[in-house]
């Protein structure tokens, strides 16, 4: 099958409910931004080091579920496309926390902010970071227009997910400097 | 297994002709595999692997396929010459190209073998109020008999109709240029891609606030 179908060559595409909508629209705007943060999630994992398969299991699952979530941001309310849709699910938030409690007891207490950068995986994950905040964002302008069904319930768990996520980056970016024998660099006033 | 997925094995139990560049095969349904009118499932069968789209309902007990020769199509090729108990396997079902309720009316459109998923519709109860079949001739216009007194209006339209004097003569594009009102309507388009490129944007034109869906082909 060819990879173009020029449907989205005067500026529209398709949701997966169906309506054609144009490529400027939030929703667009949102799951693009979680596609951005796939990918900088994808340049991280080729960052770190190879003994790090648990780490590496950890972002492909987040992977996973940002194609969920990516599938809720391009259904709209009360459509009927919601059978074919995964929930997201609470143990995928539990999992982050639970990540995120488990990198904090290997790192030193933070009494600073931080630059982001030092070693090229901590560098990705903050970038990372920055789009998972990003998309927060836009999913928020997603979810404030929309009517108050399983869609947007959705769309609420999204936002715990997302927020999580945001946090468990700033974390491994911490943990990936940590990996690599290199220090936060602390934010001084110039 | 592929991708953890159950592979099924089913034995052919009938094929037939369709037209000159088109066949069916019918394979025994496994028990336990189920799917949606519309999905697909991925044939694999001497090291080649392709998806098709099921053309019989899920309540069958056999699953239909409706393949069309590839010139140079090693699969299509082998699977025509396969000898009747020949077993295939697969996996699946796959896709999201199922039939969504609405208010709005339903216009289905294929090209050639884009039918299948239709047909599925079709024979599973689904009543659309419009389905277009574009194909070349007569030839290929498999199915004729069993759409016509299933869907409200069954339209052929033939590319090159030849002698034909019954069925529209043009593509399924000029037909909803010409005939269709222009309403907000639930399209869903199986077949071709330049057909789904074609009809996607002329209902971005004409057809505003509809919804469209699509299963592309080649």
């Amino acid at each position: 099958m060819k990879i173009y179908t020029g449907t989205g060559d005067r500026g529209k595409t398709s949701l997966f409910s169906g309506e054609r909508v144009s490529k400027a629209s939030k929703r667009i705007e949102a799951y693009g931004d979680l596609d951005e943060l796939n990918s900088i999630i994808g340049a991280l994992i080729a960052h770190l080091p190879s003994d790090q398969s648990d780490l590496t299991v950890g972002l492909q699952q987040i992977q996973a579920d940002i194609f969920v979530i990516s599938a809720w941001l391009a259904t709209t309310a009360n459509s009927p496309a919601v059978d074919a849709l995964e929930p997201i699910e609470e143990k995928q938030i539990v999992f982050l926390e639970n990540v995120i409690d488990r990198l904090e007891d290997l790192l030193p207490d933070l009494k600073n902010f931080i630059l982001p950068g030092g070693h090229i995986s901590a560098a990705w994950a903050h970038l990372a970071r920055s789009v998972c905040r990003r998309t927060e964002r836009h999913t928020v302008l997603v979810l404030e227009e929309s009517d108050d069904d399983e869609t947007a319930e959705q769309l609420k768990k999204a936002l715990i997910y997302l927020n999580r996520l945001s946090d468990y980056l700033f974390v491994l970016a911490r943990e990936c400097n940590r990996l690599h024998g290199l220090s936060d660099i602390p934010w001084k006033r110039s | 297994m592929t991708n953890g997925e159950k592979d099924y094995s089913a034995e052919i139990i009938e094929r037939g002709r369709l037209s000159k560049k088109t066949f069916e095969i019918k394979l025994h349904r496994p028990e336990a595999f189920n799917f949606k009118p519309g999905q697909r499932i991925i044939l694999k069968y001497k090291n080649f692997e392709r998806d098709y789209s099921l053309a019989s309902s899920p309540d069958e007990s056999y699953l239909t396929l409706c393949i069309r020769y590839v010139e140079g199509g090693l699969l299509s090729q082998a699977i025509g010459d396969a000898e009747i108990g020949t077993r295939l396997s697969f996996y699946g079902p796959h896709g999201y190209f199922t039939f969504k309720p609405s208010q709005r009316p339903t216009v289905l459109v294929a090209s050639g073998t884009g039918i299948a998923p239709f047909r599925s519709m079709v024979r599973s109860g689904i009543s659309p109020d419009f389905l277009l079949h574009g194909v070349e001739t007569t030839d290929d216009l498999y199915y004729s008999e069993e759409f016509q007194s299933a869907a409200e209006s069954y339209i052929p339209c033939l590319s090159q109709p030849k002698n034909s004097q019954t069925y529209f003569r043009g593509r399924v594009t000029d037909y909803l240029q010409m005939h269709l009102p222009p309403d907000s309507c639930d399209f869903y388009l199986c077949g071709r891609s330049e057909m789904i490129r074609d009809v996607t944007l002329l209902v971005d034109e004409l057809f505003e606030g509809s919804y469209i869906y699509t299963e592309t082909f080649y």
